[in-house]
């Protein structure tokens, strides 16, 4: 790290800067590439979301950032810049357990898990692991931790904070559990927060709930917050960017506004298309056409030319598209946007 | 923090309740004991007669009338229940045909080293068990891992009188001393003091440690894959995305989660290990329980019989409530449910 010049040249002003990362699973059946040169930035305050189906990567890419991988996971290659105070710290190389990531995870970046149930120990009341988590992070005593908490789940709107603090997950209501676990992963005030598909396992009524309160607790103490969903709706209603993944690739990236109203990567408008339509007389449905491939055989070239309604012959199976600027703040990894110059 | 009234109620609730319970289980106990004692044909005297009719001695009718009636053997099988059952709550647990003394008497000579030797199996298996069991599974697929895996499918595998053979025999070769027994020839009938205790040291590890090779390599196992059926859960991720440091981690969650089967199963343990030292006491010749249990039943000493296995079923159904309330203070879920 001590190359670095000044961290704010380096970092521009963002909280965290992902630079190319790749991680890598290893199994006896072979190697999975599930993030395979992923590059974002977020600022202070500001709300990115990464959507993309199932297993492209999206939930290995926040994984890799806290460093919490399962065990035959790897990061393989680039750089997880975080801006901590006046410290620019790469968290990809750092010890995966050690003081520097401990003392970051937590109370600089937390996380918000799919599953409220079991997200909280069966056998220790929620507020035990609140508390544990504050007074690891600050020199603070138990009853004043028990009362930070306490506040903390004021905030996130449980009906009776004072005694929820003593209760068991399995007493809860699943709205309930929901908000336990945003106190937890606040309990520290952090400057980021991982969201990874925290709707996705609740009803809709919940969910609405559940991005309400995220929007008001976002305004309230002004964290940047990363949304891994394969909800498109979460991310128009939520996130001020959105970056959408395909099988560890970034395929577009930009403004919400920007991505859903002018999407230019086919894989995009594939997206979009497939999502029902509530409009009067249009109710069809345009699914993408083929299935994700195998992750153990990947394709050459283009990950999406299998799939693609604009393959173009001789190119995009033959070399992975670069990301091409095609408005400001607008990125696309397509050939039909350039990038094939190289080629014939 | 907690509202202590309304969980010491639950838990004094729960006790008592489970307390409630064991009453009619054990009535259960001691009819099915009895039932099963008396079901072979024959009884006693029939054994007795024909034990001495093999050596040449000619029984005269009126002696086995009179040794009939002396344990009541010509009653039906109510009476003869309703006669012992009473007699044995007052503490009078009848009389040993084959030992010719009371049946307390033999138990209590007795009792006393079955438990020294099943307790000291017991604390073994857990010392050794659990903490190999918990490296087996953080550093699953090792080398270590791999050798406790061998090491403890051969402890399954070995029968105890093998182990006990072996033992006797490696022991002898090293040192010369022949391990049978718990005490040393000249310190069998010493007063107890530190020396006998010493001694009594010297000679207990062996039994204790073939008793429960079998019980450490199913504890070992057991663990193994309790732990790592939790290790993967969720809350042990979002754990260690708080902060929490790796050690102190697995040993509040998911190490007192994988624990909760091992605490259950220690009702039953001792019963279990009281069984598993026939064999070993027979070998090692201990002065044990087990060897006689095994004697009464083949000669078909009744009282001696059904005392100790109603011993045994109560000791099972006391160890059963023991886990439980542990089980309870443990995990609130199971406080909740009950």
């Amino acid at each position: 790290m001590d190359e670095l010049a000044p961290p704010d040249s380096a970092m521009n002003g963002s909280l965290l800067s992902v630079r190319n990362l790749q991680t890598h699973f290893f199994s006896r059946e072979g190697v999975v590439k599930a993030v395979d040169g992923v590059s974002f930035d977020i600022r202070p305050g500001e709300i990115l979301g990464i959507a993309g189906e199932s297993g492209c990567g999206k939930s290995v890419t926040s994984q890799s950032i806290l460093r919490i991988l399962p065990r035959n996971g790897k990061i393989v290659g680039g750089e997880i810049l975080f801006q901590n105070d006046d410290r620019t710290i790469d968290l990809a190389t750092e010890d995966a357990d050690g003081r520097v990531l401990r003392d970051i995870r937590g109370k600089e970046i937390a996380m918000i898990f799919q599953e409220p149930m079991t997200a909280f120990s069966p056998v220790h009341t929620i507020g035990d692991q609140i508390i544990e988590t504050i007074r690891i992070h600050q020199e603070v005593s138990k009853e004043e931790a028990h009362d930070q908490a306490v506040e903390m789940l004021r905030r996130v709107g449980m009906p009776n904070p004072a005694r929820n603090i003593d209760e068991y997950t399995f007493n809860l209501s699943g709205g309930m559990r929901q908000r336990a676990m945003v106190a937890l992963s606040l309990s520290c005030r952090p400057k980021l927060l991982i969201a990874d598909e925290p709707t996705t396992a609740v009803d809709v009524t919940i969910q609405a709930q559940m991005l309400e309160l995220l929007r008001d607790i976002q305004a309230d103490l002004g964290m940047a917050i990363i949304m891994i969903t394969h909800d498109l709706g979460v991310i128009a209603e939520l996130t001020d960017r959105v970056m959408i993944m395909y099988l560890g690739k970034e395929v577009e990236h930009g403004t919400v506004e920007d991505v859903f109203h002018r999407p230019q990567h086919p894989y995009t408008r594939g997206l979009l298309a497939s999502i029902p339509k509530m409009e009067p007389g249009r109710v069809e449905i345009e699914p993408i056409e083929g299935v994700v491939p195998n992750p153990y055989a990947m394709p050459s070239g283009c990950k999406f030319h299998t799939r693609c309604p604009d393959f173009i012959a001789g190119v995009c199976e033959k070399l992975d598209p670069p990301l091409t600027e095609v408005a400001k703040g607008h990125e696309v990894s397509c050939f039909l946007y350039g990038g094939k110059e190289g080629l014939e | 923090m907690r509202p202590p009234d309304s969980e010491s109620r639950q838990m004094l609730l729960f006790i008592l309740r489970r307390l409630i319970v064991m009453i009619p289980v054990t009535i259960l106990i001691s009819v099915i004991g009895f039932i099963i004692i008396q079901a072979p044909p024959g009884d006693f005297v029939s054994s007795y007669i024909a034990g001495l009719e093999a050596q040449g001695d000619i029984i005269e009718p009126e002696l086995i009338d009179s040794l009939r009636a002396r344990y009541g053997l010509g009653e039906p099988i109510y009476v003869q229940y309703f006669r012992w059952v009473s007699s044995f709550v007052e503490g009078d647990l009848g009389y040993s045909m084959i030992y010719r003394e009371p049946v307390v008497d033999v138990i209590a000579q007795r009792l006393p080293s079955s438990f020294t030797i099943s307790l000291l199996s017991l604390i073994l298996v857990f010392a050794i068990g659990i903490p190999i069991g918990i490296l087996s599974a953080t550093k699953q697929y090792s080398l270590a891992d791999y050798s406790f895996t061998v090491v403890g499918f051969l402890g399954v595998a070995t029968p105890n009188f093998l182990l006990a053979l072996v033992g006797l025999w490696l022991l002898f070769k090293w040192t010369g001393n022949v391990a049978i027994g718990l005490y040393s020839p000249e310190m069998q009938n010493a007063p107890f003091g530190l020396a006998k205790f010493l001694d009594l040291v010297g000679h207990i590890w062996l039994p204790a440690l073939i008793v429960g090779t079998a019980g450490t390599a199913e504890l070992i196992r057991t663990m193994r894959a309790n732990l790592l059926d939790e290790l993967p859960k969720q809350y042990v991720t979002v754990a260690r995305a708080r902060g929490v440091k790796p050690t102190k981690l697995l040993y509040k969650y998911p190490l007192r989660i994988a624990i909760n089967p091992v605490i259950s199963t220690v009702g039953w343990l001792l019963p279990v290990l009281v069984e598993g030292e026939v064999l070993v006491s027979l070998v090692l010749g201990l002065p044990t329980i087990a060897p006689v249990l095994l004697d009464s039943l083949l000669q078909q000493d009744m009282f001696l019989a059904t005392s100790i296995i109603m011993i045994l079923g109560i000791l099972t159904l006391i160890g059963t409530l023991l886990s439980d309330i542990l089980l309870a203070i443990v995990d609130p879920r199971i406080r909740g449910a009950v």
